[in-house]
């Protein structure tokens, strides 16, 4: 098939109906790729934020994709199992019960399941958000003063504990030439 | 009460909302642009300062994509997706002859979904446009013949390669361009604000030794 038929089908079936998921998860698709190439593009961020940035760039599209078609559909669904008593209704009330759906989405289960779900994948993942491993090294030191101390354990002690230095450091004669009797 | 909300899930204008791209996906970004920040501020996990920041930042980036679409790409693919599709891929077929431009076939597509025939011939001999001529005179008689009848064509092919375009044009705009002009923007934006200041204030280094531990 050549291309130019696949754009006529395309026309077509958009022409015919056109539903309000088609394009918000196209533009999730192709968001959830691009933006967290960007992200890895930008040269001045440090690489561990740019990788956690992207990851939760592109956690938050592969959310927002299943999000939009099932609000969308599940609102088209309800219009149909309500208005099922003229067609012509009922297949406007189903578009525009989808641009709901797919509004919802947007304002609400979209924001709200990224705010829950986003921060314990990372976490499970392995990933921690730059703020958390900030507040991490930031928190109190304790310092455990209660619990005894284990014995240091020194090699060759009486070597170590012998802290007098020898008598030839304090020597004042010359170290060097012909030595004649003493020391 | 019932029949109000029956009334609005029914309604003939936000059926045109959501069937056509550009108006659904601008008030889908609106939407973004109040949702996103508003779970931001709702987070008890966050300092206020750092959620104010990245409120006003997600805030910026939905308005800056929402400006950027239609400023740029609404008018440029709406038009030149038309044009492409009438002059090289449907050759002047499937009822693209009889429209010069898109907006000559929003028109007709608004009157050919107004159920009366009445009301729809009534609109067409009343509007004129701005040198006083009839809208009806732009026309030509194919046109007008579709529109007497009760269900007149409307031209799928041509909506579709609309919409089709729009699509393209929404993607390309909200995923790869929006991201690059907000990029530029959002950051001097932020500083204006005081925002970007705010951030950088917030204390680095603040280790406390808890000897009572």
């Amino acid at each position: 098939m050549a291309i130019t038929d696949i754009i006529k089908k395309t026309c077509k079936s958009l022409g015919e109906n056109n539903k309000p998921t088609y394009v918000v998860m196209a533009i999730a698709a192709v968001k959830g790729i691009c933006r967290p190439a960007f992200t890895m593009m930008d040269k001045t961020e440090n690489p561990e934020t740019k990788k956690y940035t992207a990851l939760r760039e592109g956690l938050t599209e592969v959310i927002a994709i299943p999000a939009y078609w099932i609000c969308g559909e599940l609102a088209g669904k309800i219009a149909k199992k309500t208005f099922n008593g003229s067609e012509a209704l009922a297949k406007r009330a189903e578009t525009n019960l989808m641009f709901i759906g797919v509004c919802t989405a947007a304002l609400f289960v979209i924001p709200g399941l990224c705010s829950l779900a986003i921060k314990p994948i990372m976490n499970k993942i392995g990933f921690k958000s730059p703020h958390d491993i900030q507040n991490e090294n930031n928190s109190k030191k304790n310092i455990d003063i209660k619990s005894p101390a284990t014995p240091v354990q020194l090699e060759n002690t009486a070597q170590k504990f012998n802290i007098y230095p020898r008598m030839s450091t304090f020597t004042s004669k010359p170290q060097t030439g012909l030595r004649v009797g003493g020391l | 009460m019932i029949s109000a909300v029956k009334n609005f899930i029914t309604s003939s204008q936000l059926s045109s909302i959501a069937q056509n791209t550009t108006q659904s996906v601008a008030a889908e970004t609106t939407l973004k642009s109040i949702g996103r920040p508003g779970f931001i501020l709702i987070d008890k996990d966050i300092d206020s300062d750092t959620k104010q920041y990245a409120a006003a930042k997600e805030f910026l980036y939905q308005a800056t994509c929402l400006a950027v679409y239609m400023a740029l790409i609404v008018p440029v693919f709406k038009k030149g997706g038309f044009q492409i599709a009438k002059k090289y891929i449907f050759k002047n077929t499937e009822g693209f002859e009889h429209f010069k431009d898109v907006k000559e076939y929003m028109h007709y597509r608004k009157l050919a979904d107004n159920p009366s025939v009445k009301n729809r011939m009534s609109t067409l001999n009343k509007e004129k446009l701005i040198d006083n001529t009839s809208i009806r005179d732009k026309y030509n008689t194919t046109l007008q013949k579709e529109l007497e009848k009760q269900n007149p064509d409307k031209f799928v092919y041509v909506k579709g390669a609309v919409e089709l375009s729009n699509i393209i044009g929404s993607v390309l705009g909200l995923a790869i361009l929006a991201p690059q002009v907000s990029h530029a923007f959002i950051h001097p934006a932020l500083k204006a604000l005081g925002l970007e200041h705010k951030k950088d204030k917030l204390p680095q280094n603040d280790i406390k030794i808890d000897a009572k531990a």
